[in-house]
C-alpha cells in the first residue's frame, strides 16, 4: 500500500513484538491472578483456592485465548451511574473474562469512554475489540473513527477491529468498493494500530457469506448464535462451519434474543440459552450485561460451564423450532427493530421508527 | 381486437395469459357488479389466468369471482389456494369443497398451498397427514388439474418446499425489480423452477403496494414489463378498478420483452433502495404475515392489523361477504 503513515509515532516490528509479549502476559497474568497475585514467585506451600474462572478458548488462528463469555459494550453504556460500568468490568476481570466488545457508535461514544476508564491500568490483560461504523462510507471516515475509538478507550492499539452492522444487501459491495472500509482494515493492521480485523452483522447469513466470498483475510466474524437461530435464517448452519473451515475466530452474540426475548417469553432459561451458545464452536459468546446482578447470573453459568452434549443441544433446538419459525424471537433478523439509525441514515434509508416492524 | 399474449404453463402443454388477475383485489372492488365487470373485461382483453384464495376477504373474493365467471368458466385457467398453514390434509379437502362451491365450478385448473411463510412450513406440509396428501388426492380425484404452492417470505423456504420432492406443477413468488437484489426469488428460486420445468408464477410486480410508483422510482409500464420479461408463465397483479385493469391490459397487450440491458438498468436503479427491504415489507416485517397463518402456527397476532380486524369480526369463515 502506498498510503502515507500518518501515525505520529511510527510503529514497526518493535511494537509487534510487544504485542506478542503482551499476549503471553495475558494468560500468565490471569493464571497468577487466579492463584493470588504472584503467589508462585514466593512458592507458598498451599495457595488459596482460586475463584471460579470463566474458561478460555482459542480465537481462530490469531494465537489469542479469549474467555468463553465476553462483555458486550453496548450495555455498559446503559446504567445511569457510570461507576456501575467500572464495577462490572472489574468483577468480570476478576472472574477471568478477558474479551471486551464495543463499537464507535454505542451511546454516541459513552460505551467506549466508560470501558476505557474501567480498563485503565488493565489494558494489557484483555482482548479489546471495537467496531467501526462507516455503514458504507470511505476508508478515511473509518480511520478517523479508529482514532476516536483509541482515544476514548485510552489505548494505542486494538486487539480486534471490526466493521459494524453489515446488515444491508449492498453492504458487501460498498465495503469492498475502491476506497471503501476494507482498505481501512488493511491499513490499520499494517500500521500496527489493530492486531486483527473482522466484521459483524445480525441480519442474514447470505450477507455474511457474501462478505466471506471476497476472500479478504478476516481474523474474526461476529454473528447471532442461539438455540433459535438454528431453525431460522441460521448463522449456525450456514456461516459458522464456513468460518471454522477458514480458521476465522467466531464471536457469538444475541444468545438470549438481543433483549432477553427468549427468556422473558418463558421459552428458555438464561442457563439454557447461554450454555447452548457457549457449546457451539465459537470462541466467545458476547453478552450485554447492564448490572452486576446480570453479570453474576452469567458468571455463575460460565464459571461452571460444561458443554452440552450433542443430544442435549438437539433437544433444545427441537423444543425451540416451532417458536422460531416466524422470527419473532430473533427480531434483529426478522424486523428492522435492531437496525441502528446511523447505519440507516448513511444508506439513505428512513429511520426504522418510521416503518412497520 | 388486441389480446394479452400467452405463455406455456411449465411443462404441462397448457398455455396461460402472461398477465393474471389477482383474486384479493377483486374482493376489494367497490361492489359485486364492478367485480363482475372486471372479470368480463379482463377475459375480453385476453386474460385467462385467474388467481384466488380460500381466505381472501373471508371468502368474498371467491364468491365474486364465481359469480363473475358464470358462463365463462371454460374460458379461463382458474386457480385458488388452500389455507391449511401447516394443518391436516382433511382440512385442506374441506376447504377445496368450499372453494369449488364459491367459485361455482366442479374443478380447478390449479390448486396451490397458500402462504408458505414460516421456516417449519415445508416440514408441516410433507409430514404424514399433511397438506401434501390433499394435493395428491384432489389431483387423483380430478377435482384439480395441477398443484403448486405460493409464499412471499423467503427464497430459502421455497427451496425447502422444492427439496421435499413433492411433484409441484407451479410455484408462485414475488418477482419485481426490487426483489432482484434483496433476498431474491429471481436469483435463487426462478432458475431452479425453469430447470425443473415447473411453471413460475410471478406476483407483486409493483411490490405489493405500488410504493415505487408513488415515489416515482418506476413507472407502472417499467415495473410490469420487468416482471413479465422474466421467464415466468404469468404475472399476477391485483386490479380492483376498471381503469387499473384497462391500464394493465394496454401494457400487456403491447408487451415487448425488455432487453437484458434495460432490465439491468432497472435493477441498478432499485438496488440501493432495495437493500434494507422496506420496499418489500412482505419479506421483512412480521406485521405483513397473514394472521390466519400466524394463528394456525400458534404465533401471536396484532389486533391493529386490518386482516386481524376482519378475522375478529367474522371468526367463522362462512364465505359470506365480510360485513363492512
Amino acid at each position: 500500500m502506498s498510503e502515507p503513515n500518518t501515525n505520529p509515532r511510527p510503529r514497526g516490528e518493535m511494537d509487534r513484538r510487544q504485542f506478542v509479549k503482551g499476549a503471553a502476559l495475558v494468560s500468565a497474568s490471569s493464571v497468577a491472578a487466579a492463584a493470588g497475585a504472584y503467589a508462585q514467585v514466593t512458592a507458598p506451600p498451599a495457595p488459596p483456592a482460586p475463584a471460579p474462572q470463566v474458561p478460555k478458548k482459542p480465537l481462530g488462528r490469531t494465537g489469542l485465548q479469549v474467555s468463553a463469555l465476553g462483555v458486550g459494550g453496548f450495555h455498559l453504556g446503559v446504567p445511569r451511574d457510570p461507576e456501575e460500568a467500572s464495577r462490572i468490568v472489574a468483577r468480570a476481570l476478576e472472574a477471568g473474562i478477558n474479551f471486551f466488545d464495543n463499537a464507535w457508535e454505542y451511546h454516541k461514544g459513552e460505551s467506549e469512554v466508560r470501558m476505557g476508564k474501567a480498563l485503565k491500568g488493565k489494558r494489557d490483560q484483555v482482548v479489546l475489540m471495537t467496531k467501526v461504523c462507516t455503514h458504507g462510507r470511505s476508508k478515511q471516515v473509518a480511520m478517523g473513527m479508529l482514532e476516536d475509538s483509541l482515544r476514548r478507550l485510552q489505548t494505542d492499539y486494538l486487539d480486534v477491529w471490526q466493521i459494524h452492522e453489515v446488515v444491508y444487501y449492498n453492504d458487501p459491495d460498498l465495503i469492498f468498493a475502491p476506497g471503501g472500509a476494507i482498505e481501512a482494515l488493511a491499513l490499520a493492521k499494517q500500521q500496527g494500530k489493530v492486531r486483527f480485523v473482522g466484521f459483524t452483522g445480525h441480519k442474514d447469513p447470505a450477507i455474511h457469506l457474501a462478505m466471506l466470498a471476497h476472500d479478504f483475510p478476516f481474523d474474526t466474524v461476529q454473528m447471532p448464535l442461539n438455540c433459535f437461530d438454528a431453525s431460522y435464517h441460521s448463522f449456525e448452519t450456514e456461516v459458522l462451519p464456513e468460518a471454522i473451515r477458514r480458521g476465522i475466530g467466531v464471536l457469538g452474540m444475541k444468545s438470549l434474543g438481543g433483549s432477553g426475548e427468549m427468556v422473558t417469553s418463558g421459552a428458555i432459561t438464561p442457563e439454557e440459552g447461554l450454555r447452548y451458545a457457549m457449546s457451539l464452536p465459537a470462541s466467545t459468546t458476547i453478552s450485554g450485561m447492564d448490572s452486576l446482578s446480570v453479570l453474576e447470573q452469567n458468571l455463575e453459568i460460565a464459571t461452571h460451564f460444561q458443554p452440552m452434549t450433542g443430544s442435549e443441544m438437539e433437544a433444545l433446538r427441537a423444543r425451540c423450532r416451532s417458536l422460531a419459525a416466524d422470527g419473532r424471537m430473533e427480531r434483529f433478523k426478522s424486523t428492522k427493530f435492531y437496525d441502528g439509525d446511523l447505519g440507516r441514515e448513511q444508506h439513505g434509508f428512513p429511520s426504522a421508527k418510521e416503518l412497520p416492524l | 381486437m388486441p389480446s394479452v399474449p400467452t405463455k406455456p404453463f411449465g411443462n404441462t402443454g397448457v398455455n396461460v395469459s402472461a398477465l393474471g388477475l389477482g383474486g384479493h383485489h377483486l374482493g376489494d372492488a367497490s361492489d359485486e357488479k364492478t367485480a363482475a365487470a372486471i372479470v368480463r373485461e379482463a377475459i375480453e382483453g385476453g386474460v385467462t389466468f385467474f388467481d384466488n384464495c380460500w381466505e381472501y376477504n373471508r371468502g368474498k373474493s371467491e364468491n365474486w369471482m364465481g359469480k363473475g365467471l358464470r358462463g365463462l368458466r371454460d374460458k379461463v385457467f382458474l386457480m385458488t389456494k388452500v389455507c391449511t398453514h401447516g394443518r391436516d390434509a382433511d382440512l385442506a379437502l374441506q376447504m377445496l369443497e368450499e372453494s369449488l362451491r364459491r367459485l361455482q365450478t366442479d374443478h380447478l385448473d390449479l390448486w396451490q398451498i397458500h402462504g408458505v411463510t414460516f421456516d417449519n412450513d415445508p416440514d408441516l406440509f410433507i409430514r404424514p397427514g399433511g397438506a401434501a396428501e390433499a394435493l395428491a388426492k384432489a389431483k387423483q380425484q380430478g377435482k384439480v388439474r395441477f398443484v403448486g404452492f405460493t409464499g412471499h417470505k423467503a427464497p430459502r423456504i421455497h427451496l425447502k418446499m422444492l427439496a421435499t420432492g413433492f411433484p409441484f406443477d407451479s410455484v408462485q413468488m414475488p418477482l419485481n425489480a426490487f426483489d432482484a437484489t434483496f433476498q431474491s426469488f429471481e436469483t435463487l428460486v426462478l432458475p431452479e423452477l425453469n430447470r425443473r420445468g415447473i411453471a413460475a408464477l410471478g406476483m407483486k410486480p409493483l411490490t405489493g403496494k405500488a410504493e415505487p410508483l408513488s415515489k416515482n422510482i418506476l413507472s407502472v409500464d417499467e415495473a410490469l414489463r420487468y416482471a413479465m420479461s422474466l421467464p415466468v408463465a404469468t404475472t399476477i397483479t391485483g386490479m380492483e378498478k376498471l381503469d387499473v385493469l384497462r391500464q394493465n391490459l394496454k401494457i400487456a397487450q403491447d408487451f415487448k420483452p425488455m432487453s437484458a440491458a434495460e432490465m439491468g438498468e432497472l435493477r441498478q436503479r432499485c438496488a440501493r433502495l432495495a437493500a434494507d427491504g422496506r420496499f418489500e415489507h412482505y419479506k421483512m416485517s412480521l406485521q405483513y404475515d397473514n394472521p390466519e397463518a400466524r394463528l394456525a402456527h400458534g404465533f401471536p397476532i396484532d389486533p391493529e392489523q386490518r386482516e386481524v380486524k376482519q378475522l375478529l369480526q367474522e371468526a367463522k369463515n362462512t364465505g359470506s361477504p365480510y360485513p363492512e
